[in-house]
């Protein structure tokens, strides 16, 4: 294979797997409670300057990660409570227009508060590229794969050793019954939206080092990891990883050898397809009608 | 252990119970029996939270749990094993029972140690849980699926268990096991709330029974007295 | 009559008079373009409320739709040399069929995938007239001018009228559409897609002519904007538009031409109340004290959760906060119109419209137009010849779920012109029986002829169109719909007038024919006097018969009433019996699921029982009420059990009636 085909397809799979961690976040809340938090790619970018502010108060590194992270949990749990919770009783969509707005809001908080500006993002990792069977790659990359594959171990293992987590398997797969059981499908649900912030907000800290901080970083990453999650379906982790390596490398060569203004273009197609194709997505379970 | 009064409730605009009232003592299995949509699993649904009543009281064990979210009133002592039997489907078998203790146990680590117990009891109840274990519920068959309701129930070591409709939709020969189980539970001491299709084998096993038409208790007694009552008896067979 | 007219067109004729006399009254050119760009914002919130509003769903590709057919004017009148009108075809004629493409796969789903895929479809139409520089010139900007009207040259006054017209046939056409079997439709698939579906109205077709409708009217509007700024950017349709359009719906009020029309007034003003600090100060303060008076009174009286009394003060507090203290009100745009939306979101669901209607319509009482005289109902419910041969054959039919056997093998065979009960204990799959018939589930095995031949499977819509109509168990009403609406909704089918002539307001006398024909039925189940009342305000069993009546308006072959008798007292059963014979009597085959066994006595000509998802006993109503299998399957024996043998060796032979 050509040299360069194959250096573009590898960093392009190393967004991708962003792009994956995103899309995974939506899947967590949409397990709980059918809802997403449109407002995802502002939580992203809200936590990475958050990150950033505590960077330049003087915090070291690796204890300015924890701070950014419960950062995104309790905007996750904000966005539960402020936007989620009511339009979940009243069984109305009005979610997606409040998640919308608590994001538009954070977008112009952020706008106003660190500047309109692209800042970049101090991190001791290097960014030398290290050759590594004859593609380059450097360490910092090689990090958010290993940030992305840790987070999401870490959840799934909690998801499947824990009973906590069992539970959250129980209140999306009937939640009703669930509730019989003394599991409280609200507790599970706010739970779910801080554990999307955290995911959100490690998503933020990772790449910020490779794209720099500023208020529309995320805008474009979280429409990509929009169709990530429903290309590969709303229920499956395996699949957002393997449908954001995909997309990430087709998009890498699409702005290589189409143009970077297009690079865009395959996620929002591939998702427009894959909803003509098989709605629920590739990875998705079909749906039953009851009446 | 149990005691409903003048429960009122509905959905929307129509309303289902209008005034029902019934007592369930600790240590006995009462049955609610009546004709489909006079509001049985309505009843059994208000009970457990599921649905606000918008009048009426329910005591549990003293405390009134009226209103209450179905989680809470699950810990403080309710198991109901709910009509359609609503098992947890992609989780195993041993995921629905321990889920099942979930008010009792560890949330995150150590509560299957503490469940072994608990386990092999529902086990013993039900060998063919056991055989099963590591499969996904939802592939159970319906009698299985509803055995696993059972079991799930019990392990929360409940002071009053709910069995809303357990016989719905088996087999005339899986039913017979179930309500061999059934006068088993009743037998070890835990006092049931069932309601029941089959009003026959209901009342066989019960120790008191309402019958229930129209969201009101039209009829009660001890089963003898009813089998011999002739509204009881139309209500079924309409002859 | 006459009250209503002057009331509901005089206001109308009257606003449009307004609009139109205001540019001969004041001559300021300001003052015009605001008022131009009203009449374009209209027409394009009046589309977008279709989807948002009338579906009910989130639709974030208006800004989208207005940037395309925008593009759309801009290229054929700079490249082709077209017309004004011919232009704005264009435009229209775009954002229709980008509609209909972008609804036809991303309608199939509901919940969030909708939102995500029209967002998208945004991102993709602002990379495409970004990057497309050789047509589109890119960021740098489209430059025309505008073209001539039939060969006049339009001045600022002009093209402002042409824009008020346009929304004026766009209010009429829309009120024509809304006010008609369509309308209607896509208000009841709303409340009930399954219901929608089994009545035989497409819901899937008709949520993509409605987008499809709504996006037509985003690019009429973006080839009017056009020829307003005559200079286009692809940086205008971004995302920021979408949420204003959005506010200026939800904050007008959804479902309402009026609300569209005051959700335009709203966007105008908004730059300019933001450019003035004073004039913003002084409206945030109307807007907390709004939110004070209403969510303080409204948790007094106990009206509504805290949350929804609480969050929309303290989001206005937030906005009197930053009206004080922050410099620069234009940079902090966004959060202001979050901060508003909030409020309406939460505070003010129905928007302004909505609450000043509840509000309007307690000082004016409009009386509703009178109902038209009910047709006969010999001639609604024409008498079929009925030969009794075979209607519905089942032959092994299997419906499992994960273990679950709901379904297990039954075989079965309906004559027509009888009626065939089905009964069994709960959960012995009656209901899944009549859901794997009707289309609702796809079977897991076993055949199914209708009229001899194979039935279509797993689709409503399609079985609902071989004239077989149903009832639910648990009530499908279209419960915001009046009893009427209810059963006209199902005759859309019979009447069917197309789009076009619906648009142009000349498909009125089948209106009328369809009102007579539904009040006839309405009568035939005694409801003919709560005619308009919404269907949730029903008692329960008027509900039940409402059901009926509405199946029933299909004017089906075969008829399936899947427990009608269900939580009904003692004279709504005998009514319903009633009800259900003079149905039998116009030559409808019926399959009546049933629990109680005296309804299945009085009046079925032939009784299946099942149990188990298996056919336990079949025969005439007096032979099954005695068969000691029955008698168990409902009484149950306790001990001493009926092994599978002696279940299919006790099926008596049934003698056809």
């Amino acid at each position: 294979m050509n040299q360069a085909l194959m250096q573009m397809t590898v960093s392009g799979a190393l967004m991708g797997l962003v792009y994956a961690l995103v899309a995974y976040g939506f899947q967590l809340t949409y397990a709980t409670s059918k809802s997403i938090n449109f407002g995802q790619g502002e939580l992203v970018m809200v936590s990475a300057f958050f990150s950033l502010t505590l960077t330049d108060l003087g915090l070291p590194y690796y204890l300015m990660i924890p701070g950014g992270l419960l950062f995104g949990v309790v905007a996750g749990l904000f966005v539960e409570r402020a936007g989620v919770r009511l339009a979940l009783e009243q069984k109305s969509e009005g979610w997606i227009l409040m998640t919308i707005i608590l994001g538009l809001f954070g977008f112009s908080a952020a706008e106003n508060i660190w500047g309109r500006d692209d800042r970049p993002f101090p991190t001791p990792i290097s960014s030398d590229p290290i050759q590594l069977f004859g593609i380059s790659i450097t360490p910092l990359e090689i990090s958010v794969a290993v940030g992305v594959f840790m987070i999401m171990a870490v959840i799934e293992l909690f998801k499947r050793k824990t009973l906590l987590g069992k539970a959250f398997e129980a209140v999306s797969a009937d939640r009703d019954a669930a509730e019989l059981m003394g599991i409280s499908a609200t507790r599970t649900i706010m739970l779910s939206y801080g554990l999307s912030g955290l995911v959100a907000a490690l998503a933020g800290i990772l790449i910020s080092p490779i794209t720099t901080v500023g208020p529309t970083m995320a805008s474009a990453l979280v429409l990509k990891a929009f169709s990530v999650a429903v290309v590969a379906g709303l229920e499956s982790g395996f699949g957002v990883v393997i449908v954001g390596l995909f997309l990430g490398s087709l998009e890498s060569l699409t702005s290589y050898y189409v143009g970077s203004g297009w690079r865009e273009a395959p996620g929002l197609v591939l998702l427009i397809l894959a909803l003509a194709v098989r709605p629920t997505g590739i990875f998705g379970k079909g749906v039953i009608r009851k009446v | 252990m149990l005691v409903v009064d003048n429960l009122h409730a509905g959905y929307g605009m129509s309303e289902v119970l209008m005034g029902t009232s019934l007592t369930v003592k600790k240590g006995t299995l009462v049955t609610l029996i009546g004709p489909n949509g006079a509001g049985k699993t309505t009843t059994m649904r208000t009970i457990s939270g599921g649905l606000k009543p918008t009048k009426g009281e329910i005591i549990l064990d003293g405390t009134p749990v009226q209103g209450l979210e179905p989680s809470k009133i699950a810990h403080l002592g309710l198991a109901h094993a709910p009509e359609g039997r609503k098992v947890f489907g992609p989780l195993s078998v041993e995921d629905n029972l321990l889920l099942g203790a979930f008010t009792r146990l560890p949330h995150f680590f150590g509560f299957r140690a503490k469940a072994a117990g608990d386990l092999e009891k529902v086990y013993e109840l039900f060998p063919r849980l056991k055989e099963r274990r590591k499969q996904a519920s939802g592939t159970l068959s319906g009698g299985e699926q509803q055995m696993l309701a059972i079991g799930r129930a019990l392990m929360a070591h409940p002071k009053l268990v709910l069995l809303d409709e357990p016989s719905m939709g088996l087999a005339p020969v899986i039913v017979d096991e179930v309500f061999a189980i059934i006068r088993r539970l009743k037998e070890s001491g835990i006092t049931l709330l069932l309601v029941e299709q089959s009003a026959k084998r209901a009342l066989e096993v019960a120790d008191y029974a309402y019958v229930m038409e129209r969201g009101r208790i039209a009829v009660e007694g001890v089963p003898a007295e009813l089998e011999k009552n002739e509204k009881v008896v139309a209500a079924y067979l309409g002859s | 009559m006459l009250k209503r007219f002057i009331l509901i067109r005089g206001i109308e004729g009257l606003m449009v008079l307004l609009l139109a006399a205001i540019p001969l009254m004041i001559n300021n050119g300001f003052m015009l373009g605001l008022l131009t760009l009203l009449a374009i914002y209209g027409i394009l919130l009046i589309g977008l409320d279709i989807t948002v509003g009338y579906l009910g769903l989130i639709n974030l590709a208006q800004a989208a739709f207005l940037g395309l057919g925008a593009y759309a004017a801009g290229l054929t009148v700079t490249h082709f040399g077209f017309g004004m009108l011919s232009a704005l075809a264009v435009s229209a004629l775009l954002g229709l069929v980008m509609g209909g493409l972008l609804a036809f796969p991303s309608l199939r789903l509901e919940g969030p995938q909708f939102a995500l895929a029209t967002l998208s479809f945004s991102a993709l139409s602002a990379t495409i007239l970004n990057e497309w520089e050789s047509l589109t010139q890119g960021a740098q900007g489209l430059q025309l001018v505008r073209p001539p009207l039939f060969g006049l040259v339009l001045d600022a006054k002009g093209f402002y009228w042409l824009c008020l017209c346009m929304l004026g046939l766009v209010w009429i056409s829309m009120k024509n559409l809304l006010f008609s079997q369509w309308g209607r439709a896509f208000e009841a698939l709303r409340d009930s897609p399954i219901a929608t579906d089994a009545m035989g109205i497409g819901t899937y077709r008709h949520k993509v002519t409605a987008f499809a409708l709504g996006s037509g009217l985003g690019g009429l509007a973006g080839g009017l904007y056009a020829f307003n700024f005559e200079y286009l950017q692809p940086s205008v349709f971004v995302y920021e538009l979408m949420v204003i359009l959005l506010l200026g719906v939800v904050m007008g009020g959804r479902k309402s031409l009026w609300g569209a029309f005051v959700g335009a007034i709203l966007i105008v003003l908004l730059p300019n109340l933001l450019s003035n600090r004073l004039l913003f100060q002084i409206f945030s303060a109307i807007g907390f004290l709004s939110a004070l008076g209403a969510g303080g009174l409204a948790l007094y009286q106990k009206r509504t959760k805290p949350f929804q009394g609480v969050a929309p003060m303290i989001a206005m507090g937030l906005l009197v906060v930053g009206s004080l203290t922050v410099q620069n009100t234009e940079d902090w745009r966004k959060a202001i119109f979050a901060l508003m939306l909030f409020s309406v979101v939460v505070g003010l669901p129905e928007g302004l419209m909505g609450f000043a209607a509840t509000f309007l319509s307690k000082i004016f009482k409009i009386e509703p137009l009178p109902l038209a005289t009910p047709s006969d109902l010999e001639q609604v419910l024409v008498k079929r010849d009925v030969d009794g041969g075979p209607l519905l054959q089942l032959q092994d039919l299997k419906c499992y779920f994960g273990g679950i056997k709901a379904v297990d093998g039954v075989s079965l065979t309906i004559s027509s012109g009888t009626i065939h009960g089905l009964i069994g204990p709960n959960g012995s799959g009656k209901s899944t029986l009549v859901n794997v018939v009707s289309g609702l589930y796809s079977p897991t095995g076993g055949s199914i002829l209708f009229q001899g031949k194979p039935l279509v499977r797993g689709s409503l819509f399609d079985v609902a169109r071989q004239g077989i109509s149903r009832t639910f168990q648990n009530l499908q009403l279209f419960s915001e719909l009046s009893a009427l609406d209810n059963v006209m909704v199902a005759m859309k089918g019979w009447y069917r007038s197309s789009l076009p002539l619906v648009l142009m307001g000349l498909a009125k006398k089948d209106e009328k024919r369809a009102e007579a024909d539904a009040l006839a039925l309405l009568e035939m189940v005694g409801l003919a006097d709560q005619a308009r009342i919404p269907a949730k305000d029903l008692p329960y069993g008027a509900q039940r018969f409402l059901e009926i009546a509405r199946a029933v308006a299909r004017r089906p072959t075969f008829l399936i009433l899947d427990e009608p008798a269900a939580g009904l007292a003692h004279p709504d059963v005998m009514a319903l019996l009633g009800i259900i014979r003079r149905i039998h009597g116009r030559g409808i085959t019926i399959i009546l699921i049933e629990h109680h066994m005296d309804v299945v006595a009085g009046l079925c000509d032939m009784v299946t029982v099942l149990d188990g998802g298996k056919v336990i006993a079949e025969g005439l109503p007096d032979v099954i009420k005695r068969n000691p299998l029955v008698i168990e399957a409902y009484l149950g024996k306790g001990s001493g059990t009926a092994s599978p043998e002696a279940v299919s060796l006790a099926t008596p032979s049934p003698v056809p009636a």
